[in-house]
């Protein structure tokens, strides 16, 4: 490829950093252009992703479009990750991969983004039941991925390598602190096979990299 | 797949929106497979068998005899949904061949039903049906936001002018949107709002597939209730019940499990 990639982001969203740490991790060249809420319903973002949102992509170097971040992490790996670095090609591996990746997308980002809501924004801050609702269900996600590392007994969700499935997981699990406050130390403290997982995943270079950026980004 | 005529795929289920994706798949791919109902009253998903094939402890799961005669276990409908067509669906029936432009888009689609549409309409059905007190905001926040991904989906559909999401074929993205739009009712969502989705739902309901796979394990009964005001009433009433006492009891298993932590 020659051709950067333009990634449309949003300094605050967790999902778009998903995205710019797998495009790190496989050494793409990529541009990043940051888009308000108030112009994700206009042009150029909406022809690109219907639903107005980010994080969404276009790969001049195939003309192809792309929204939704797992479906984006999916393009990137089958289109450049020609050395599986971040995937298997071995079966029942590479499936179990996706197990994990739709379990980020429908159950890890939609709650944890719910709690964020009624914690956070939410008018009312009283409303006791919907934030426990949401609390209760980012500790039960959290202790699937602690048991299930603690059972298999592997570094990474799917054998020992660090794949795209488990960096899906980063930007949400760095917004603990900012989604749970004190209780997040609790957590962690609760988790700890999650939270070994979680921090040899921090310390990798590109998601450092990313990481700072975003700092920087949200600085500016 | 194996040569016996046992079907090598046993599909664990329950009669969800989420559910019938996967026996819809299946019918519509003309595979034999097996259906194990997971009651969920009973809560059969957080036995330890159940766990061991889905650590999530959630419907629907599917195992199988992998090529080299191994057994594989797959839980997220989305995933089982890629994994079905990347390995059964040599003619492309209901999906395109990997690295085209259709078969991103598919993904699309696929992940914007199984991170939005799903999970939103499902916050919708609690707040509408489920949650211990009537919190006016919840409701109206996510029958809101439900309804806005259907106008992404209507103003899609409209724009294109093709019968499906994808083109002129019915892709695994159609398939796991139609559950959740046939039930738009429950969720407090006029499918009447949405013209052009309101067709589309009409189209895939004609399809034999999604005809005989909606009915796993048992019948498909939510566009029947949806006409019946007083038996929805009744139906979230006893749904109310039960789904209460699992988040209970969710609850108090978490807190059993940090005062062990603490004690160790």
């Amino acid at each position: 490829m020659s051709k950067p990639i333009i990634l449309y982001s949003h300094k605050g969203g967790p999902n778009p950093w998903k995205v710019a740490i797998i495009l790190e991790e496989l050494g793409l060249p990529y541009e990043t252009k940051f888009v308000e809420f108030q112009d994700m319903k206009e042009g150029p973002l909406i022809d690109v992703n219907p639903n107005g949102r980010v994080p969404a992509i276009e790969d001049p170097n195939t003309g192809v479009a792309m929204f939704e971040s797992g479906a984006i992490v999916e393009y990137l790996v089958e289109t450049y990750d020609k050395s599986n670095n971040l995937t298997y090609t071995s079966s029942p591996e590479k499936y179990l991969l996706k197990s994990w990746l739709h379990f980020q997308m429908s159950g890890q980002g939609p709650y944890f983004g719910q709690k964020a809501w009624f914690e956070l924004y939410h008018p009312e801050k009283n409303l006791k039941s919907a934030i426990d609702r949401y609390a209760n269900e980012i500790r039960r996600v959290l202790g699937v991925v602690d048991a299930h590392l603690k059972k298999q007994g592997t570094e990474y969700l799917v054998g020992d390598k660090c794949t795209y499935a488990d960096l899906a997981w980063v930007p949400w699990d760095m917004a603990l602190q900012f989604l749970l406050g004190e209780g997040a130390k609790k957590v962690e403290e609760e988790l700890p096979t999650y939270k070994a997982w979680h921090d040899r995943l921090m310390a990798r270079p590109a998601v450092q990299k990313i990481v700072e950026e975003r700092t920087k980004a949200n600085s500016q | 797949m194996s040569t016996s005529d046992e079907p090598t795929i046993t599909l664990y289920t329950t009669q969800t929106p989420n559910g019938i994706k996967i026996s819809i798949t299946l019918e519509e791919l003309g595979l034999p497979y097996k259906v194990h109902k997971i009651d969920l009253k009973t809560d059969v998903q957080k036995e330890p068998w159940f766990l061991a094939l889905n650590p999530n402890g959630r419907i629907p799961t599917l195992s199988d005899t992998f090529t080299d005669g191994s057994p594989i276990a797959l839980f997220e409908s989305g995933a089982i949904m890629q994994y079905l067509v990347a390995r059964y669906d040599s003619d492309h029936k209901i999906s395109y061949p990997a690295h085209t432009r259709e078969f991103h888009e598919t993904n699309c689609w696929l992940f914007f039903q199984n991170a939005g549409v799903g999970p939103m309409q499902g916050q919708a059905n609690h707040f509408l049906r489920y949650a211990p007190e009537k919190i006016e905001y919840g409701v109206q926040r996510y029958t809101n936001e439900t309804r806005r991904l259907y106008g992404v989906l209507d103003s899609h559909l409209e724009k294109t002018n093709r019968p499906y999401l994808v083109g002129e074929k019915c892709t695994i993205a159609d398939i796991a949107c139609w559950g959740w739009v046939a039930a738009a009712g429950w969720a407090g969502v006029e499918i009447e709002e949405f013209p052009t989705l309101k067709a589309w739902e009409e189209r895939m309901a004609q399809r034999p597939g999604v005809e005989k796979g909606r009915h796993v394990p048992e019948r498909h009964g939510i566009k029947d209730l949806l006409k019946d005001k007083a038996k929805m009433e009744r139906i979230a009433n006893e749904s109310r019940e039960w789904v209460q006492k699992g988040m209970k009891e969710d609850a108090e298993r978490m807190e059993r499990e940090k005062q062990r932590e603490r004690e160790k």
